[in-house]
């Protein structure tokens, strides 16, 4: 059973090992987080429960354009920090071309990032195949400290989702998940996402969810006959 | 910031609920959230109720001195409302002074309390043109997921219905229950185009701060009506949204009495 | 209110509690929806509730600080809180406060991690009590940690007052009033054990020894409080935290 710390809590005498979730003090490691506290050989860390959405470069962000300027577009990502996107980061980009043509105030769009300068000025780019300016389907939000969850260990469970239910999905890391496909699959995907946000540290979820999955369905086949 | 980017999400999402002719909440346009109400929770004031309306949270507190009357109503008792929208409650409130929005519940909570006649002010005179019962109802919001005005509402008529004039400690006789007479129930609809949504949650505000307030006393009596937000009012759509008020109000005032009955 | 004869009488103060006792604390973690942290606190006749919203984004821009978090901190009592009616509004003592209760966390919450960004923590107080500020404090580093925000530990906070000569812990509205001395403080408590003084301020008039025995006191109330968080908080994630 992982165990919850709380911050202050001493988690190791070992500086070597300290994870995510933890910081060093002398020879001893401490939490600095409420979380689960996941001990493996080489490390110890703490999963955090809850918390905005600080950027990692190499994260895929889902962010609305709250401003467009002669250089880009800065994007709203779910986080205290706002995200830049370069015009030359933007396939889109052509020249004479003006920006709000290209993406306008209001817009969505899946983003990388690329770079955080010390100020935690956020650079992220739309030049990775996941990237795309979005103009249809739906985006839903949840805590994005439970979206590891519904990516799954080696993306197993966004995989059940999208097999299952025939739908493109994809989840940034700031807790905003892109549907698209049939509205009504869309519809049960979203539910099985609130139910994985709800129950993300039990046991056997995947299990539950491809058991609602399966049902949910049924129901909708009957339906339609 | 975050919160703009939710909230576009949640509005279009309300929207296209609305299309299917249903809330995000699965509730009917005319039903109000779950109401729990408890009174007398802070013991310090003369009267005080706390109200959750689905996920929406408030306390109102009474409290009460003797004071000079209004010099044109010499002999009448004198209520004063006023409405704290402490940033705790949300990200979007500011600390400060009472803002528009602030002074509008106050004043439309202070319509339906006093149109109504729910306080008896007759009975609040102490020495006719030099002092009367001062009560100051104050309103503490905590927990902003839509529809503060209505929450606030019914905590401030809760309050009142369980509050006991404390003369004994001015010297002014025994302590004794404040006169209550009717339990006015204000009703906010979100209005959308053509339809309303009555008690609306801090989602379905996001797709706009539209709304239409009509509070209602126990003989069905419209006593305050507050049209909220820069929008054009259709004459049917109003007289919708009044039936449609007149009804709810009704389920709002039995949960209230037989919430409140005991203290009250 | 009046100044009591006496203010302990067979080792046994005014409530009927000794001078090392506690009055009864309640503690709710999560209470509020919009907040991004939150605690509703009982202590004696105190009741408050604290609010934590952050990191967000400042504003005005000039307030940045663009090598960390600022944090602020706003103890504000509702008009209904006190015997006689209060005017809204912060007055100097709430500011004071405030100002002492901010730079406790801010010795305590990893700012550099946010830089160009704000922690907010708003305490309202909804029923005062004597120590209405320590019950504050207690309440907002539970909201803090509710809240994911990173922390070197947590903050507890009690007071100690002197009347008739002896130390009383958690004082009394009696006690606050007429005692001789009244000490508020919160420590940082880290791997189980009190570190160091976050919070100190004293009114009144005490010897040196006097004051050490007071913080020797109040580490052993503050030990008791920080048990009761803890486990208002495991409480709390214990339904979310199970195995996996």
């Amino acid at each position: 059973m992982r165990k919850i710390v709380l911050p202050g809590d001493l988690i190791s005498t070992n500086p070597k090992v300290a994870g995510y979730g933890t910081y060093i003090e002398g020879d001893k490691v401490y939490a600095k987080i409420l979380g689960l506290f996941d001990e493996a050989e080489n490390s110890a860390k703490v999963i955090p429960l809850k918390g905005k959405y600080i950027p990692s470069i190499g994260d895929t962000v889902i962010g609305i354009v709250r401003e467009v300027t002669a250089n880009g577009w800065n994007l709203d990502i779910n986080s205290p920090y706002q995200a830049f996107l370069p015009l030359t980061e933007n396939p889109e980009t052509k020249p004479g071309k003006k920006p709000n043509d290209i993406l306008d105030l209001g817009d969505a769009v899946i983003a990388k990032v690329i770079n955080i300068d010390p100020r935690m000025r956020v650079t992220v780019t739309m030049k990775d195949k996941i990237c795309r300016a979005i103009r249809f389907g739906r985006i839903v939000a949840i805590n994005p400290a439970r979206i590891p969850r519904v990516i799954g260990k080696k993306g197993s469970m966004i995989k059940l989702l999208k097999s299952e239910l025939d739908v493109q999905i994809v989840a940034g890391q700031n807790g905003l998940i892109w549907l698209n496909g049939d509205r009504r699959k869309i519809s049960i995907a979203e539910e099985a996402i609130y139910l994985i946000e709800e129950e993300a540290h039990t046991e056997g979820l995947t299990d539950r969810v491809a058991e609602f999955l399966r049902r949910r369905k049924e129901c909708l086949a009957q339906k339609n006959s | 910031m975050s919160n703009d980017i939710l909230s576009e999400i949640k509005k279009d999402y309300v929207l296209s609920k609305l299309r299917d002719g249903e809330r995000i909440d699965g509730r009917k346009f005319d039903e109000f959230r779950k109401l729990e109400i408890r009174t007398g929770l802070i013991g310090k004031a003369e009267g005080s109720a706390y109200v959750k309306l689905g996920n929406t949270q408030v306390v109102v507190g009474i409290k009460m001195q003797p004071g000079e009357p209004f010099p044109d109503v010499p002999d009448k008792g004198v209520i004063i409302v006023n409405a704290e929208l402490v940033p705790l409650a949300s990200p979007t409130f500011e600390p400060g002074p009472p803002d528009e929005n602030s002074i509008e519940l106050a004043r439309v909570v202070d319509r339906g309390i006093r149109e109504s006649e729910a306080v008896d002010l007759s009975k609040l005179c102490i020495e006719p043109g030099k002092k009367v019962w001062i009560i100051f109802v104050d309103i503490h919001a905590l927990d902003d997921d839509g529809n503060l005005l209505d929450a606030s509402a019914i905590a401030s008529i809760c309050a009142l219905m369980n509050t006991k004039v404390p003369a004994s400690r001015f010297g002014l006789g025994e302590d004794f229950d404040l006169p209550v007479n009717d339990i006015p129930v204000s009703v906010t609809s979100l209005i959308i185009g053509d339809k309303f949504l009555v008690d609306p949650t801090r989602d379905e505000m996001s797709v706009g701060e539209r709304t239409l307030t009509v509070t209602v006393d126990k003989s069905d009596n419209i006593v305050a009506i507050q049209k909220s937000g820069d929008y054009l009012l259709s004459e049917p759509l109003f007289t919708e949204v009044l039936e449609a008020s007149i009804r709810a109000s009704k389920k709002i005032r039995e949960e209230i009495l037989r919430q409140c009955s005991k203290a009250c | 209110m009046s100044r009591p004869e006496k203010f302990i009488i067979d080792g046994k103060r005014l409530d009927g509690r000794t001078p090392d006792q506690l009055r009864p604390i309640k503690i709710e973690v999560d209470y509020l929806k919009r907040a991004d942290g939150s605690c509703y606190l009982e202590m004696g006749k105190n009741r408050v509730v604290a609010a934590v919203y952050g990191p967000r984004e400042v504003h005005p821009r000039h307030l940045q600080d663009p090598t960390k978090a600022i944090i602020r901190y706003r103890y504000n009592m509702a008009p209904f809180s006190v015997e006689e009616r209060k005017r809204p509004g912060p007055d100097r003592r709430s500011i004071e406060i405030s100002k002492v209760s901010k730079e406790a966390f801010e010795a305590v919450i990893m700012k550099e991690l946010f830089p160009r960004s704000a922690i907010d923590i708003f305490v309202e107080v909804l029923q005062a009590d004597a120590g209405s500020r320590t019950a504050c404090i207690n309440a907002a580093s539970v909201a803090l940690v509710d809240a994911g925000i990173p922390m070197k530990g947590i903050l507890t906070s009690v007071a100690v007052a002197k009347v008739d000569g002896v130390l009383v812990l958690d004082p009394m509205k009696e006690e606050d009033n007429y005692g001789e001395a009244d000490i508020p403080f919160a420590f940082l408590i880290r791997g189980g054990k009190i570190e160091s003084i976050a919070l100190l301020q004293m009114d009144g008039k005490m010897t040196k020894e006097e004051i050490k025995e007071a913080i020797n006191l109040a580490k052993k109330g503050a030990m008791e409080i920080y048990q009761m968080q803890r486990e208002a908080i495991m409480k709390k994630f214990i339904e979310e935290g199970e195995n996996e």
